[in-house]
C-alpha cells in the first residue's frame, strides 16, 4: 500500500510543484498519475523511492514511512522502470536484470532460476538473451529486460516511469496487453505515470489527475469518463470520453447486463467474438450494412446479437451506476 | 562507397608503410643506427632513463588525475572542476621547455625534475578525458541505477567508470604517447634519456647520433600506443566495445 498523506514539494523555497497531495493505491492495484506536462506527476512518482526529497507530509509505504526508511534498502524492495530502459551497456542482459538479487547477495543457482523465469514471463527466451548485450535488442526487448530487472527481487511495489512511452504504438499496444497478463498473475502494487488517457482507461484501476500539482480527480476509469469531477478532467479525457469508455467493456459484459437480441439471418451482418470490446463492436456496426452483429462465444456457438440500441441501453446503465 | 573507401584507406596504408621500409633501409645502408650496435651499453641505459621519466610521470599523472576527475565530476564537488581543470590547464598552456625550466629551478637537474615536468604536462588530458567520460555516461542510466537502490560507490564501480573507461584510457594513452616525445628534451635538464644523443647529433651534424636517438623515441611512441590499444580492448567491458562498434559501422 502507497499512501500520501498532505504531501506537499516546494523547488527553490516558492514554486510549489506538489500541494497537499493526499490519495491511497491500495495494494494488488495499478493506479496511473495521468496529467499535462508540468503538472507534478513524475516529481510525485520520484518522491516514493526517494529520488526527490519532500518538503511536507510524508508517503507511507506498506505503514513505514519514506522520509524515515533507509533509501537504499527501500529502492531494494520498489521495482523501478524508466522509459529509456536505463539498461546498463556494459553488462549483458543477465547481469542486467540480475544486478538488484546480485547487490541482495542471491546465490548463483537461485538467480540463474529467476533470470529464467522472469525472461519467459516477460516473453524472451532465456537462453537465446542471456548472454547479449543490451544495444543488440530492439527497443520493445530492452523494455521487457527492463521491466523483467524490476521485478528481479520480487518487490511488492512497482514504480513505473511512461515505461511504454518511447516505443511505437503496435509494439506499446502489446507491451500494454502482456503487462496487464503479467500484473494479472503478479498482483504488485503499481503506482504508474503516463501521459496517454487511453493507455490509463486500458490500463489502470484508477486515475489520478493531476493539474499544476494538485489532485483534480481520483476514481476509477469508467467513473473518471463517465462523470467527470470538474472541466477540466472532462476536457482532458477528451469529447470523446463516452467512446473511451466503451473500450472499458466487453460484448460479454453487455450480453450479462441484459438480454441480447434474437439473431436476424442477414448476409450483411458480421460474427464477432464475445471477448472483443464494445468500442469496437460499435465501429463493426458503423461500419457495415446491417444494423446487428452476431454474437459467438469462444467455441463458436451463437449467443443472440447485439444492435446501436442495446449499446445505448446499456451505456445508460452503466453511466447510472458509477455515480 | 564503402568498399572505395576501404580501397583508398589501404592504398594510402601501404604508401606509408612503403615509405618506412625505404626510409629504414636507406638508413642502415648509410649506416645510420651504428651508435646502437657500437655503444649498446649506453643506448640500453639512455632508453632505460627514456622509459622511467615517461613511466613515472605518467603513473603518478594517472593517480592523481583520474581521482581528481571522479572528484569534481560528484554533484557536491562540481562546483570546483572550474578551478581544477583551470589549475591542469596552466600546466598545459605553459610550453613544455618552459615547464622543464621552472621544474629545473625548484629542484635542480637530474631526473627528478623532468618526471615532475611531465608529470604537470600529463595531468590536463587525463584529468579532462575523464571528466568526459564519466559526464558522457547517460543520466537515465544513473537515475535507473539510484533508483534500484546501487549506493554511490556501486553507480561509480559498476556503472560510470566501466563506461567512461574508453576515454579515461584515451587520454592516458595520448598524455604518454605525448611525454615520450617531451622526454627527449629531458637532457636539457641533465636527467638524460634518448634526448643526449639527438641532441649530440643536432650539434655535430651527425646522423648517426640524431638517427640512433631519434628513431628509438619514434619506436617507443608507436609501441605504447599500441600497447595501449590492446589494454583499451581488454579492460573495456565486452558490450560497451560491441555497441561502439555497431554504432560505427
Amino acid at each position: 500500500m502507497i499512501h500520501f498523506n498532505d504531501v506537499t514539494k516546494v523547488y527553490n523555497g516558492n514554486v510549489k510543484a506538489i500541494e497537499n497531495m493526499n490519495f491511497t493505491v491500495e495494494d494488488g492495484e495499478l493506479v496511473i498519475m495521468l496529467g499535462p506536462s508540468g503538472c507534478g506527476k513524475t516529481t510525485l512518482l520520484r518522491m516514493v523511492n526517494q529520488l526527490e526529497s519532500i518538503t511536507d507530509g510524508d508517503i507511507m509505504l506498506n505503514g513505514k514511512s519514506v522520509r524515515h526508511s533507509n533509501k537504499i534498502e527501500m529502492r531494494r524492495n520498489i521495482g523501478y522502470v524508466i522509459q529509456s530502459n536505463g539498461l546498463f551497456p556494459n553488462m549483458n542482459i543477465e547481469d542486467n536484470a540480475m544486478i538488484v538479487p546480485n547487490l541482495l547477495g542471491w546465490d548463483r543457482k537461485k538467480m540463474r532460476d529467476r533470470f529464467n523465469m522472469l525472461m519467459e514471463l516477460v516473453g524472451l527466451n532465456p537462453d537465446e538473451y542471456r548472454k547479449r548485450y543490451p544495444h543488440e535488442l530492439s527497443g520493445g526487448q530492452q523494455q521487457r529486460v527492463g521491466v523483467a530487472r524490476a521485478l528481479a527481487a520480487d518487490p511488492p511495489v512497482m514504480l513505473m516511469d511512461e515505461p511504454f512511452g518511447a516505443l511505437d504504438p503496435i509494439i506499446r499496444t502489446h507491451l500494454q496487453e502482456e503487462f496487464l497478463q503479467i500484473q494479472k498473475e503478479l498482483k504488485k502494487t503499481i503506482l504508474f505515470v503516463s501521459h496517454d488517457i487511453d493507455e490509463a482507461v486500458k490500463m489502470a484501476d484508477k486515475i489520478a489527475l493531476l493539474k499544476g500539482g494538485k489532485m483534480m480527480q481520483y476514481a476509477e476509469p469508467a467513473r473518471m469518463l463517465n462523470k467527470p469531477s470538474n472541466s477540466f478532467v472532462a476536457e482532458f479525457v477528451g469529447q470523446d470520453r463516452v467512446l473511451k469508455s466503451m473500450s472499458l467493456y466487453t460484448v460479454k459484459d453487455l450480453a450479462d447486463a441484459l438480454t441480447l437480441k434474437p439473431v436476424l439471418e442477414s448476409p450483411d451482418s458480421q460474427n464477432i467474438n464475445e471477448n472483443l470490446s464494445l468500442r469496437v463492436a460499435i465501429s463493426k456496426i458503423l461500419n457495415q450494412e446491417a444494423d446487428q452483429l452476431i454474437v459467438e462465444n469462444d467455441n463458436g456457438t451463437r449467443k443472440g446479437s447485439i444492435t446501436l440500441d442495446l449499446i445505448e441501453q446499456f451505456l445508460h446503465r452503466e453511466i447510472k451506476e458509477s455515480v | 562507397m564503402e568498399r572505395t573507401n576501404k580501397t583508398i584507406a589501404l592504398i594510402i596504408k601501404l604508401i606509408f608503410w612503403a615509405l618506412l621500409i625505404a626510409f629504414f633501409v636507406w638508413a642502415f645502408a648509410n649506416n645510420m643506427f651504428s651508435k646502437i650496435w657500437e655503444q649498446p651499453d649506453t643506448f640500453l641505459r639512455l632508453l632505460g632513463e627514456h622509459i622511467t621519466i615517461v613511466l613515472l610521470s605518467g603513473a603518478a599523472a594517472v593517480l592523481l588525475a583520474v581521482p581528481l576527475g571522479i572528484f569534481v565530476t560528484r554533484p557536491k564537488f562540481r562546483k570546483s572542476e572550474w578551478l581544477i581543470v583551470g589549475i591542469a590547464n596552466l600546466g598545459q598552456t605553459i610550453p613544455s621547455l618552459a615547464v622543464l625550466a621552472l621544474a629545473m629551478g625548484f629542484l635542480g637537474i637530474g631526473i627528478s625534475a623532468a618526471v615532475v615536468a611531465l608529470f604537470v604536462y600529463s595531468l590536463l588530458p587525463i584529468l579532462q578525458n575523464t571528466i568526459a567520460g564519466l559526464d558522457s555516461v547517460d543520466d537515465n542510466m544513473i537515475d535507473a541505477a539510484k533508483g534500484m537502490g546501487l549506493t554511490n560507490a556501486q553507480i561509480l564501480w559498476k556503472i560510470e567508470l566501466p563506461n567512461a573507461l574508453t576515454s579515461i584510457i584515451a587520454g592516458v594513452r595520448t598524455a604518454l604517447v605525448i611525454n615520450i616525445g617531451t622526454a627527449a628534451l629531458a637532457y636539457l635538464i641533465g636527467a638524460g634519456g634518448l634526448g643526449v644523443w639527438i641532441f649530440t647529433g643536432i650539434r655535430l651534424f651527425d646522423n648517426a647520433f640524431l638517427m640512433s636517438g631519434a628513431v628509438p623515441v619514434t619506436l617507443l611512441a608507436i609501441v605504447i600506443d599500441y600497447l595501449f590499444k590492446w589494454l583499451q580492448f581488454a579492460l573495456v567491458p565486452k558490450g560497451l566495445r560491441l555497441a561502439r562498434k555497431a554504432k560505427n559501422s
